[in-house]
């Protein structure tokens, strides 16, 4: 999933900030009466694009969604999938079939929630009418590909419902990742009556009908979106919220001072400049996070044709300044691509198990740009570095540049776009250099390295190489079904990315954090939402 | 009657000197800049105006630091000691960037305005002067781009140019011509049927002569008075325009951008906002106040 990080726009905003500066205190609505009721404010940070569970891929989106909505797993704090509306399920040997039984459990309007509704919405998630963008999700899937790229019809999606109570899904090939995918919003089901009476039912609180803990009440465009505890949820009896709130303040500035004031609860992102500030503050957290800062170089240019080039600018950056005095939130330096967190078969650490692939080295670096034909940085072409309009970005770039600039004596320029022509440039492998970060679709190592097969939709450098490609065809095929050498193979795929470089990693993640001392059980997790409110109650 | 011849003496004198000038007559810049002297707000204007030239010029320089610095472990310094204005999140110099900034936030304001000042004056005139339905369509031309709303045609510009100094000074230019082109048609419109038009007709000079030779010369005033009004107009569209992140390309700063990474951390490092802003206003008002002194000092109804 695209790491994707809002940033305001429009004169609303800075009149918002003026407002605040001047009254000093502001955001959309003044502060509520909670004493004694069970109420949590998060600032989910941005107008969500939609609510509909087929089409968001935006992680606030994700946030909202999941709080209404429950799929047949749901995760639990220990980051594992753990039963949803699915109270049970069977693996067959061999790992293609899948079947859930489902549980007694009912639509926020007293509708059972059934074996077809998931059926429907998987259909509905994979129809090319609704040209969803993670259809792709669905695709481990036998026949789901075929019926989304137009080539099958949906009667040849091997999802079946046998009753009610009883849903059987059959896999293209072995999926250790499929059951935590059944957690996540594309997978999740409709209600097809509904959906069908009320083509709209996205759009107004009364018809968003979900089978989550939480349901809508109101819908605020641009302020708030709030949601009362759902009493027809199954679990209704482990959710102690009486209503969760969602602000919709994308300025994290304001939504800082929000806090500040007591208007909201929580504040998923904080300003990079408070931080410092803010250090041994009790309300103020860093949670880890599962994602993947780095640069990728577009290998079909001169001079980033040159592995030695590509190599020797990935060791002539500070990557602990860069995490120490720029990034500031306990960010870890990356010497590989895949983040710490992702656990291994046996209980291991990928990351751990992997180590690093290499240190920082400026001899070696200006050695091999020399080697490369640029001796001291001489004749290295113009070149620049993309990224999208944000300020953490900016200044990590800026940091990057000023290095090269100091230890190559190379001159590289920045280039700052819009979020959707970021994309475009990028897809086109229309850039020098360009900044890029992703987060984990589930907990398995397979979601960062299948990325960079030969013409992979994100792979988007233009690298390519056998070896990668038979590694992970193979981890995806002949060792699917035995965990050790598939492990193995994404780790050797691994070490061919760290050595050829087509991408120079910077840091992985962490998630600094706002959260009132008063609020227990909110998980904050490290890759897919945000938030999860179902458990969360207020002190 | 008869003449006593006695009576009179012839005169020598080869001058009268009742007749002579007692001093130079007034020329029209040498009034302007008299009453302009007497508005003390417009004469504080120029005097701001050449300060922040001056030190755009040097300002980067004094401090010993450049503009691009960086020293990480010295970020966010409050002002004192090596750095009278502080430091910035990367630990680089405030004043040396403030002063770079004004370098190019003066640049944008004092650029287009001239840019605006070619497009504006040949557009305005031409289409007032040759009138009927030339003026017509070139003034429903310029009603169609008041149409658009300014911002976000400026940033489609953008998009279009690439970002940068150059795209900005080029959207800049290209969309605030307009107001310009409207007073210049309105004030040829009147003067075009004046008798010195006539005369100069009469005199075969043709279309292209009267226009520069006679017409827009007499414009003069409320185009020098909407040029300087724009200066502030264009610093202040790119300092929005840089608060949205389309702005000149780091490492380089304007004040708008400068303006906009100081907002990240108003509360804990306020400084980092100020010096920008503080500068920013000073220019508009600067600018404002020589503008509006113009106004006064070229308007012949309002001069004693």
């Amino acid at each position: 999933m695209l790491f994707k990080q809002r940033r305001f726009l429009g004169l609303v905003c800075i009149v918002s900030v003026m407002a605040l500066i001047l009254t000093g205190c502001g955001g959309p609505s003044g502060p509520k009466e909670t004493a004694g009721q069970q109420i949590i404010r998060y600032n989910a940070s941005a107008e969500p694009q939609t609510l509909d569970p087929g089409m968001a891929t935006g992680i606030p989106e994700m946030t909202i969604i999941n709080a209404m909505f429950e799929g047949l797993t749901r995760y639990n704090n220990k980051n594992e999938p753990a039963p949803g509306i699915a109270e049970s399920w069977t693996i067959s040997p061999d790992g293609l079939t899948y079947t859930f039984k489902l549980r007694d459990a009912r639509w926020s309007n007293g509708d059972p929630v059934t074996a077809q509704g998931f059926v429907d919405g998987w259909l509905r998630a994979l129809d090319p009418k609704l040209a969803s963008e993670y259809a792709y999700q669905l695709y481990y899937i036998k026949g789901a590909e075929e019926y989304n790229t137009g080539k099958g019809s949906d009667k040849d999606v091997a999802a079946k419902a046998l009753d009610d109570k009883t849903l059987q899904v059959i896999l293209k090939a072995p999926s250790p990742q499929f059951l935590g995918l059944t957690s996540f919003q594309t997978l999740f089901p409709v209600n097809s009556k509904v959906v069908s009476a009320h083509p709209d039912w996205i759009a107004s609180p009364e018809n968003y009908i979900g089978n989550g803990p939480f349901k809508m009440v109101s819908w605020d465009h641009n302020q708030v979106i709030k949601c009362v505890k759902n009493p027809n949820y199954w679990d209704a009896a482990n959710v102690k919220l009486d209503e969760l709130h969602f602000y919709l303040v994308d300025n994290n500035t304001t939504g800082f001072n929000m806090f500040k004031a007591g208007q909201l609860d929580i504040q998923y992102n904080v300003p990079i400049q408070e931080i410092a500030g803010l250090k041994g503050n009790p309300e103020f957290k860093i949670m880890p996070n599962m994602s993947s800062y780095f640069y990728r170089f577009n290998v079909t240019k001169k001079p980033f044709n040159d592995p030695r080039v590509r190599r020797a600018l990935a060791l002539a950056i500070d990557r602990q300044a860069i995490v120490r005095d720029v990034c500031k939130g306990e960010q870890l330096p990356a010497y590989a691509y895949i983040p710490f967190g992702v656990p291994e078969p046996g209980g291991g650490d990928f990351r751990k198990t992997g180590g690093d692939f290499f240190r920082e080295d400026l001899d070696q670096a200006r050695e091999l740009l020399a080697g490369a034909g640029y001796p001291d940085g001489k004749g290295f072409p113009a070149v620049s570095i993309m990224y999208n309009n944000n300020d953490q970005h900016k200044a990590i770039a800026e940091a990057i540049q000023a290095m090269w600039k100091k230890n190559l004596n190379i001159n590289v320029t920045l280039q700052n776009k819009e979020w959707q022509t970021y994309l475009n440039d990028m897809q086109n492998l229309n850039y020098d250099i360009v900044r890029a970060s992703w987060t984990p679709d589930y907990m398995d190592a397979m979601t960062f390295a299948d990325m960079f097969v030969t013409d992979g939709g994100n792979n988007l450098t233009g690298w390519s190489n056998k070896e990668y490609d038979r590694l992970i065809d193979a981890a995806k095929s002949t060792d699917a079904g035995n965990p050790k050498a598939r492990v193995e193979d994404m780790h050797r795929s691994e070490s061919i990315l760290m050595e050829e470089m087509p991408i120079m990693p910077v840091y992985f993640y962490t998630q600094p954090i706002l959260i009132k001392s008063s609020l227990k059980n909110v998980i904050i997790p490290p890759f897919g939402l945000e938030a999860e409110f179902k458990w969360a109650y207020v002190e | 009657m008869q003449y006593q011849q006695e009576l009179f003496t012839p005169l020598n004198a080869p001058e009268l000197a009742g007749e002579q000038m007692g001093r130079e007559s007034p020329g029209y810049w040498s009034d302007v800049w008299r009453s302009l002297k007497k508005n003390r707000l417009a004469l504080s204007g120029i005097l701001i105006i050449i300060f922040l030239g001056i030190m755009a010029g040097i300002g980067p320089h004094l401090s010993g630091s450049a503009y691009d610095a960086q020293n990480l472990s010295l970020a966010n310094r409050p002002p004192g000691g090596g750095y009278w204005f502080g430091t910035d999140s990367l630990g680089r110099d405030l004043f040396s960037r403030v002063w770079i900034g004004a370098r190019i936030s003066l640049t944008i304001g004092l650029f287009t305005s001239f840019i605006c000042f070619f497009i504006g004056v040949l557009y305005g005139s031409v289409s007032a002067f040759i009138g009927g339905r030339v003026d017509d369509i070139m003034m429903r031309i310029v009603e169609v781009f008041y149409g658009i709303p300014f911002m976000l045609y400026v940033i489609v510009m953008m998009m279009a140019l690439d970002t940068g100094l150059r795209a900005i000074l080029i959207a800049l230019g290209m969309v605030y011509w307009l107001d310009m082109a409207r007073i210049v048609r309105g004030q040829v419109l009147s003067l075009k049927e004046q008798e010195f038009v006539l005369a100069a007709r009469t005199l075969g000079a043709g279309t292209w002569r009267i226009l520069t030779r006679h017409l827009i010369p007499n414009t003069m005033g409320p185009i020098i008075v909407t040029m300087t009004l724009l200066v502030p107009n264009a610093i202040f569209a790119e300092a929005f325009l840089s608060f949205l992140g389309l702005g000149v390309s780091a490492p380089m700063a304007s004040w708008g951008s400068l303006a906009s990474d100081g907002i990240q951390g108003l509360r804990s490092y306020p400084w980092q906002l100020f010096f920008p802003a503080f500068f920013i206003s000073i220019t508009m008002l600067a600018f404002n106040f020589l503008g509006d002194g113009l106004r006064d000092a070229l308007d012949p109804r309002l001069r004693q």
